[in-house]
């Protein structure tokens, strides 16, 4: 439950969520929710040889190239605009 | 995987460093564009890049430690050791306002008619909401206290009421200081004074916003089932943020709003 290290360092000595939530607890769902970190954990330790920042596939490669966009692009019109701003004014 | 023989965490090639940097040219740069030629273009670019960057570097961190599991205790180690420095950087920074302050207001120049508040400012009533504000905040430093405890005894339900206390009571102070730079009867642009002030509570408002953001991330992360009773540092991390945030407010509170009235 919670963290399972890939070299057994840590033990968690208390585990939270595994008991069944009381039947007719109000819709109050921020602890009815299911703990899905033990599927995460299976997921990204899949041996894919992909970078964590890329290990859910598509969303993270949508992302990851906006950003290169954003902030790639982002250089070059900085480098334009420094290099206008920086030649002398017409008198 | 292959197996290390070491308790370190070797990070897989990441591309937030340099975007990061690129994202911090694209703000600065955007900043002198926003002065110069009143153009906000570059700044909102580079606002936006370095939003992303953030967003994705830390969830990066998260899947590299609740997910793969990298966060050995030699890695929790260096962790601690990173915060702690970052936090003492932090108070270095507040250390220098503060130094500005006390040079202006412990001999005031005949200019400002040779005392503090200089005449013709009319300062806040150190009684009235910065004393609300100063117990907000340290409310809240019992109430992420009480959700550590929750955490370590590993009782979720009072772990998020505990937290979200903090929360709240976190953005009801950061709601009152807005209106209060409001309705202020003086500005950032009134001498010394002024100055000082504005810029030593813009400041640390701004922590509290990045401490509220801080402590938000844990609440979602906690509900998410990711923290155990003895592994939770991110929560820890933001936690001594907070009180370094709590405790700047009260130098902040003793000297610019109840000494310097």
């Amino acid at each position: 439950q919670g963290l399972k290290p890939l070299a057994p360092t840590d033990y968690p000595h208390l585990i939270f969520g595994t008991s069944k939530p009381a039947p007719g607890l109000s819709a109050a769902d921020s602890f009815l929710r299911k703990n899905k970190v033990p599927d995460l954990q299976k997921v990204f330790q899949r041996s894919d040889g992909l970078p964590v920042h890329l290990k859910l596939g598509y969303p993270d490669k949508l992302l990851y190239r906006t950003t290169m966009a954003l902030t790639i692009g982002g250089t070059i019109y900085c480098l334009v605009a420094l290099f206008i701003a920086s030649q002398p004014k017409k008198q | 995987m292959a197996l290390q023989a070491h308790s370190y965490h070797m990070v897989d090639p990441s591309p937030w460093p340099i975007l990061g940097a690129a994202a911090a040219l694209l703000t600065t740069s955007g900043l002198t564009m926003w002065f110069h030629y009143n153009s906000p273009r570059l700044l909102i670019l580079g606002l936006i890049s370095t939003a992303l960057v953030m967003f994705q570097w830390w969830r990066d961190i998260v899947r590299e430690s609740t997910f793969q599991g990298h966060h050995t205790p030699t890695v929790q180690k260096g962790l601690r050791y990173g915060m702690a420095l970052f936090i003492t950087s932090e108070a270095f920074f507040f250390l220098g306002f503060f130094w500005a302050f006390f040079h202006s207001s412990l001999a005031p120049t005949p200019e400002l008619g040779g005392q503090w508040p200089p005449v013709g400012i009319k300062p806040l009533n150190p009684m009235e909401v910065p004393l609300l504000n100063t117990t907000i905040l340290l409310a809240s430093g019992i109430t992420v206290t009480w959700a550590h405890h929750s955490i370590t005894e590993a009782n979720r339900k009072q772990a998020i009421q505990a937290l979200l206390l903090t929360v709240l009571l976190g953005l009801y102070f950061t709601a009152l200081q807005a209106m209060e730079y409001y309705e202020a009867p003086f500005s950032i642009a009134d001498g010394v004074y002024g100055s000082t002030f504005f810029v030593a509570t813009g400041f640390h408002g701004l922590h509290v916003i990045i401490g509220t953001m801080f402590l938000l991330v844990c609440l979602l992360r906690l509900i998410k089932y990711h923290f155990t009773s003895s592994h939770h540092f991110g929560f820890e991390a933001a936690a001594w943020y907070w009180h370094f945030v709590d405790v700047v407010w009260l130098f902040l509170y003793i000297s610019i709003y109840w000494w310097g009235s």
